[in-house]
């Protein structure tokens, strides 16, 4: 399924050959997706979509442009790359201009199984079938979206780069609300392999969520201890991840420069709890992503080794200006846990919140990394150690800074999917102190 | 044809995609456009044939070109040209859809077998089947009217226009600086089975900027983003933008910003300027009306609603004095079309969703006004972001009317405030998967002691209930305080879908609204003490 190496490489070919600029690189990827949506309970709506995209790059020198197209005909290819020329002649010099990378060593990447890739539309709808009678049996409103994704991708360039790699991803999500619309639960599960994607387990988490959920009580705002179910974990470390960018480090406008008194250093600071480490690995079994970014070689990078900042991402032009190695953005997050079940986790809590998922986090201060959002679908108060009753939603104003810094624990990692990001993490719930659970929401 | 053959280029149907009219075939000699009829007539006849009781076939392309300026270096120049076409059947009551990017008769029955197996594929286990109403036959064609088409403009000028903003900034004082232009222009053509056959075109343009200054002494630095919306225009669009004084003015507000004091948490009294409230009504008001969200077709994304069916027309939505009315139609509205992608005519479609501050209407696709006992079916807001996108509801324009004494300025509405502040510019923004609580910051929060402006604030969000908020309501600029704000991708779906929509606002003063300190949400010790001046660093 997807076109073959050879095949991407005769396209290449083809491409190039019409290439007049001094330099090129081409990203050719194709895709096969199949999407199924539901809600109360039915089918709402669904998609088979094949694409195939073309992106060109060119450089005269300095002076560079890029296009993408989705037609493979040779009229077409003509006209983009005649296009793409004629922008990037006209283009100023870019004095951070870059040429196309070198060809470089790479790992042999694991993003693909067929049995996802196999996977037909009929399938996906027998899969979905039972979640939605579990929904109905159980009497609450469903809505699910199951997506099956398969793509092949080739990055080619005028310096001999040829690098070609199958990605496949199944991720299945369920929100559950009772009907008289009091309680709501969400769940979801993703996987490389979808042997692996157990639809049944989730939507049954979601269900019970929602059951639990209803009739909450009314518990004001504060600062309060926490335990943060990985999927919200998973959105505050994309948010760090987003942000480890080393030139705005240097250039004194992240907040990175806020966690180092003048004169120090951020690299080998002990900028966050002892507790937090993170890396990204493309070979991670549970969650791999592609063994390159740009056609930068990706490897194993720690970004944080308990609490103290290793590594910040570098793209090309600032490490050729600083004379050092580029090191690309994480492609995917892992942060190991402790092993402790979530219920080992509650059992340390005198008074506090058991939260599901976060839910539209937007920054509200770059100095701090201060971000907004809300918790929703099961968010149930601690007291004794024991979940006490569901309780309201709130909403949180806080730094993933603070969180990395206020860890008493955390649990057993497991691969979500998360509110604000695709790319495959694994993470465990967290047990977090001093949490800032800024005011209600009336949601439910 | 075999796909493989077709993405490998070894198809004669070829289809050049970027020359100015759409689809023109490579030899020059007929447009694929031409074509259109005959691959509808394939799809249409094949999905009847196969017992679909409602198909339409789309086509669209979707073109855009981006421009990205940093300091003075030209470091992004790119465009995008996607070309396909979809075909949605309605089976039994079940939906299906699958869409290509060959425009060819053997693409179309491949993806029209494809449609009808998904919706097959529900029939017998679908708890309620999916009814439709039926929709008049259209053949015409609408443009969206442009004094220049942003794709003639040649590149030099677009980068001169960039890079004049950013040397203005660093004039200024700036640090850093960006600008940038994203240009899309959209075509479309529609045919189904009641008998449409309508061609459609729009362009809509987002020029924008951000400057930054770094306080070396103290550290910290402080942003000001552009305030100018995106808009359904041509570059006229950004040529009458007056971006250079803009620019310079924005490093003068960085500046003051950064030395302003902090803003002491509580309630305040706000003056909220259109190039803030734009999004303020795009999400207390815009999502929480859409029908399909208040059903709970969007429980597992976006979320549901606060507006449930049962308090139209009664919900107290706004004090009396708000007017919030949709439409696909206004001048430069970014959501603004002939027809939406059901086939409704938005033509006469428009509608109050808010008249006299009782909430009245939801936004409506096809088949969804039946399900809450309204007549006169989809009031013209369905949309599909690509050709690879299934038809969804989404926003219309929806506009905060001005209030009905011309003579209230932005002015006369902060005369009547002792504390309180006067809001420009969207920042950040965050609501509740229900609707109910927001929060919003600003590009510049200005304070207001006495009834006249006093210097800035610092460190400021706002945060509330969606009801309370607009029923706290109780001043409203008059007509030429009028202004045209709007999201050029507003997300929604699963899997997420774009959508352009603009929202015109006037000024308007809000009473008692609470106010956030940003610097003490993220842990920090703020002082006060400099409050009253209007100036000096308050950071303890």
């Amino acid at each position: 399924m997807g076109l073959t190496k050879s095949e991407f490489e005769s396209i290449g070919d083809r491409i190039l050959s019409q290439i007049e600029a001094d330099s090129a690189q081409l990203h050719l990827r194709q895709t096969e997706d199949l999407q199924l949506r539901s809600a109360n309970n039915d089918i709402t709506s669904n998609g088979v979509v094949d694409r195939f995209r073309i992106d060109i790059q060119v450089s005269y020198g300095k002076r560079s442009a890029s296009i993408e197209i989705n037609q493979s005909d040779d009229a077409s290819i003509r006209d983009a790359v005649g296009r793409v020329q004629q922008m990037a002649k006209l283009a100023p010099e870019d004095p951070e201009h870059v040429p196309p990378v070198e060809p470089g060593e790479y790992l042999d990447p694991i993003t693909f199984s067929e049995a996802t890739a196999d996977l037909s539309p009929e399938d996906l709808l027998s899969r979905m079938r039972p979640v939605i009678e579990q929904s109905r049996a159980a009497d609450v409103d469903g809505a699910g979206f199951l997506e099956r994704s398969v793509t092949s991708a080739a990055l080619i360039n005028t310096n001999g780069l040829f690098l070609h790699e199958r990605s496949t991803g199944v991720t299945f999500s369920l929100t559950a609300r009772t009907s008289e619309g009091r309680g709501s639960g969400w769940a979801s599960t993703q996987a490389t392999d979808a042997s692996k994607l157990d639809l049944a387990t989730a939507g049954e988490r979601a269900i019970q969520k929602a059951l639990a959920s209803r009739n909450a009580k009314r518990r004001e705002a504060g600062r309060t201890t926490v335990v943060l179910e990985a999927p919200g974990v998973r959105d505050l470390l994309s948010i760090l991840s987003w942000n480890l960018g080393k030139r705005n480090y240097d250039e004194g406008r992240s907040f990175l420069n806020g966690l180092v008194e003048e004169g120090d250093k951020i690299i080998g600071s002990e900028a966050f709890g002892k507790t937090a480490t993170i890396f990204s690995d493309p070979l991670y079994p549970n969650a791999p992503c592609s063994v390159h970014s740009g056609g930068i070689p990706r490897q194993k990078t720690t970004w944080i080794d308990r609490g103290v900042v290793k590594n910040l991402i570098i793209p090309r032009y600032w490490a050729q200006k600083l004379g050092i190695a580029p090191v690309p953005g994480p492609g995917n997050l892992i942060m190991p846990g402790e092993g402790e079940t979530t219920e080992e986790l509650i059992s340390k809590v005198e008074d506090g919140v058991l939260i599901t998922r976060l839910w539209y986090l937007r920054q509200v201060q770059p100095q701090t990394l201060l971000y907004t959002g809300l918790t929703r679908d099961g968010t149930f108060a601690i007291r004794d150690g024991e979940l006490a009753e569901p309780v309201n939603n709130f909403r949180f104003n806080e730094s993933p800074t603070n969180v990395l810094r206020n860890i008493v624990s955390s649990g057993i990692a497991e691969r979500v999917q998360g509110s604000e990001a695709s790319s495959p993490a694994h993470v465990p719930p967290l047990l977090v102190e001093d949490f800032n659970l800024s005011s209600i929401s009336d949601a439910s | 044809m075999h796909r493989r053959d077709w993405l490998k280029g070894t198809s004669t149907a070829g289809v050049a995609l970027l020359t100015s009219r759409w689809g023109l075939a490579a030899d020059g000699a007929a447009t694929v456009s031409d074509r259109f009829p005959k691959l509808a007539e394939v799809a249409l006849n094949r999905a009847t044939a196969l017992g679909a009781s409602f198909a339409d076939f789309h086509i669209m392309q979707t073109d855009s070109e981006s421009l990205y300026v940093r300091e003075e270096m030209v470091q992004g120049v790119s465009a995008n040209s996607k070309l396909g076409c979809s075909v949605r059947v309605l089976v039994d009551g079940a939906w299906g859809f699958a869409a290509t990017e060959e425009l060819t008769e053997d693409a179309l029955r491949r993806v029209t077998d494809a449609a009808i197996a998904l919706a097959r594929g529900q029939v017998g286990w679908r708890a309620a089947p999916t009814e439709i109403e039926t929709l008049p036959a259209y053949e015409g064609s609408w443009e969206l009217p442009i004094e220049i088409d942003p794709f003639t403009v040649s590149l030099d000028e677009k980068v001169e226009a960039l890079l004049a903003i950013n040397r203005s900034a660093l004039e200024a004082g700036a640090n850093y600086c960006y600008s940038y232009l994203l240009g899309v222009r959209e075509r479309k053509w529609l045919a189904n089975t009641f008998g449409t056959r309508v061609e459609q075109s729009r362009v809509r343009m987002r020029p924008s900027f951000s400057v930054t200054l770094i306080d070396q002494k103290q550290g910290g630095f402080a942003s000001r983003d552009s305030l100018l919306q995106p808009r359904a225009a041509g570059y006229e669009h950004l040529r009458d933008w007056q971006a250079k004084d803009e620019a310079a003015l924005a490093v003068e507000q960085a500046k003051e910003k950064m030395a302003a004091p902090s803003v002491s948490a509580g309630k305040k009294d706000l003056i909220i300027a259109p190039s803030n409230l734009w999004l303020t009504i795009h999400e207390t008001v815009g999502h929480p009306t859409e029908l399909d969200r208040a059903l709970g077709y969007e429980a597992n994304f976006a979320g549901t609603s606060f507006c449930t069916p049962e308090k139209l027309d009664t919900l107290q939505y706004g004090s009396e004095l708000v007017n919030l009315y949709a439409d696909r139609t206004t001048p430069n509205g970014l959501s603004t079309i002939g027809w939406d992608d059901d086939g409704v005519e938005t033509k006469g479609k428009e509608f109050h969703i808010v008249k006299d501050g009782i909430f009245r209407n939801y936004q409506m696709a096809i088949g969804q006004a039946a399900l809450i006992g309204r007549e006169g079916g989809s009031n013209g807001c369905a949309y599909a972001d690509g050709y690879d996108s299934i038809p969804i509801q989404r926003m219309p324009n929806i506009s905060l009317q001005p209030g009905e004494d011309n003579s209230v300025t932005t002015e006369s509405l902060i005369a009547d405030v002792e504390d309180g502040i006067y809001v420009e510019g969207s920042g950040s923004w965050s609501i509740d998967q229900q609707r109910y609580n927001f929060q919003f910051t600003g590009q510049i929060f200005h304070k207001i002691k006495d009834g006249k402006l006093d210097g800035m604030y610092k460190d400021v969000a706002y945060q509330g209930n969606s009801i309370d908020f607009w029923n706290a309501c109780d001043g409203l600029g008059g007509i030429d305080t009028y202004e045209l704000g709007g999201a050029f991708n507003c997300g929604k779906g699963q899997p997420g879908q774009g959508a352009p929509v603009s929202h015109g606002a006037v000024p308007a003063r809000f009473r008692r609204v609470n106010i956030l300190n940003t610097a003490e949400e993220s842990g920090n010790q703020v002082a006060h003490n400099c409050d009253c001046s209007g100036g000096g660093n308050s950071w303890a």
